[in-house]
């Protein structure tokens, strides 16, 4: 930038004296606007949160059809929420499944450590991968999904997976297929009712295919909670 | 920089004739000097009553110390694991390595997103000597676990991990504005309740 203005008259470096300023300003915000989201900047405002607004939107995904939660994050969705709502599901995942076999007998006990990398796989995956999957899909029918409070919304819908992990603690199938269903419904209703706003842009048969792969992946989700952490039944 | 009651030992210093003299000093010397800064640093971290200074001591970051601390817990936990769990040797430790260094990561690139002000590595290495009780209650359970029964091998865990989350929620409460507080504690709180389940069960 420096070397172009040294040719001019005085005049014209008086008159551009300005422009630099703004350029390299302008500069700066291009190189910004290309690898943006691999700095940290790009996602502090994402963290604009305390202790009690997360609390409200945990308790908000607990009532699916109540507006309340679309209303918190309006204007406000959080980072904070979905990545650390996952990782607390991970060490509940590792330490439920594992006291369940501390009541068995010596000889039997066999603790499984690979549940933490299956489980980080599983629970980020579809945590941030589904968000991104829905955008593309959303985009290449015509709608744009505001993509941070997709995601926000696909983070704290996994907190109905808390009481649900703490439950699998007791060894009754019934009762763990019980949760596990409720579960599901519980967050897929969730999703849909807040996600209906966005999906009424749409056209009606659209709409169902954005509908079925919110479905699938919960029940993609929900059925691997239950068959390969929770599958374990003694006696 | 302002020193509590004990000096640090010298570091790498900065005139030419010394730094031919580190270079002819014997190898055992060189050793004992890097274990005695990770000694004190070590006091420093978890004995809150030798900060004087309110943490600038840290500033002085090593990453030596979190390593070897990281290398003894994965040892440990690893050495028993056929026995007890249905992963490898090489699993666990894996999985004790990754945990802990991406774990501290997170944690940190966490309190600067939530607006904190710190050195990335500061943090890092604070959270990497606070690992040390963990290590204790390791050791202890890998010799006498399997003669206490569950409950009993609860105390030290729960001692052990209260020591670790007490001594780094101080310094990581301090980074970040009021308002976010519980946010910023509530990883470093999860990571070492992690880090102690692991030693409990394996």
């Amino acid at each position: 930038m420096d070397f172009g203005i040294q040719n001019q008259t005085d005049e014209q470096k008086q008159a551009n004296k300005e422009y630099p300023i703004q350029n390299n300003n302008e500069g700066n915000k291009n190189q910004q606007g290309y690898c943006a989201f691999l700095t940290i900047q790009f996602y502090t405002p994402y963290f604009n949160v305390t202790e009690t607004d997360v609390l409200q939107r945990i308790q908000g995904t607990f009532l699916p059809l109540r507006p309340d939660f679309l209303n918190l994050i309006r204007g406000n969705p959080d980072l904070w929420g979905p990545i650390w709502i996952n990782a607390t599901l991970i060490f509940l995942i590792t330490a439920i499944a594992n006291l369940r076999q501390i009541d068995e007998e010596k000889e039997n006990q066999s603790f499984v450590i690979s549940y933490v990398p299956q489980a980080t796989a599983l629970l980020y995956i579809i945590a941030f991968g589904t968000p991104i999957i829905l955008a593309g899909v959303m985009k290449f029918l015509g709608v744009d999904l505001s993509f941070f409070q997709t995601i926000c919304l696909y983070g704290y819908s996994m907190s109905t997976l808390l009481p649900i992990t703490i439950l699998c603690y007791f060894q009754n199938e019934l009762f763990l297929w019980l949760i596990i269903v409720y579960g599901f419904a519980n967050s897929s209703l969730f999703l849909i009712v807040n996600l209906k706003e966005e999906l009424d842009k749409l056209q009606i048969q659209k709409k169902y295919i954005i509908i079925g792969i919110v479905v699938t992946m919960q029940l993609a989700l929900y059925l691997f909670y239950k068959l390969v952490f929770f599958s374990y039944v003694n006696k | 920089m302002e020193y509590s009651n004990q000096r640090p030992p010298q570091n790498y210093s900065q005139m030419d004739d010394q730094k031919t003299l580190d270079l002819e000093e014997s190898v055992s010397e060189t050793i004992m000097r890097d274990l005695r800064m990770i000694a004190f640093k070590l006091k420093y971290v978890l004995i809150p009553k030798e900060q004087e200074d309110n943490g600038k001591e840290l500033r002085n970051w090593d990453l030596w110390g979190p390593l070897i601390f990281c290398l003894v817990l994965a040892m440990t936990l690893s050495f028993k694991a056929e026995s007890t769990t249905t992963s490898t040797k090489s699993d666990v430790f894996a999985i004790i390595f990754v945990l802990i260094w991406v774990g501290a990561f997170i944690v940190t690139l966490n309190a600067q997103l939530l607006g904190g002000k710190v050195s990335f590595f500061q943090s890092v290495c604070l959270l990497g000597y606070c690992v040390f009780p963990i290590n204790i209650e390791a050791i202890i359970i890998a010799f006498f676990g399997s003669y206490l029964p569950f409950v009993v091998k609860l105390i030290p865990v729960l001692l052990c991990f209260a020591w670790s989350a007490y001594s780094s929620v101080g310094f990581m409460a301090s980074l970040v504005p009021p308002h976010k507080k519980k946010l910023a504690v509530y990883p470093v709180f999860l990571f070492y309740l992690f880090l102690s389940w692991f030693s409990l069960i394996v």
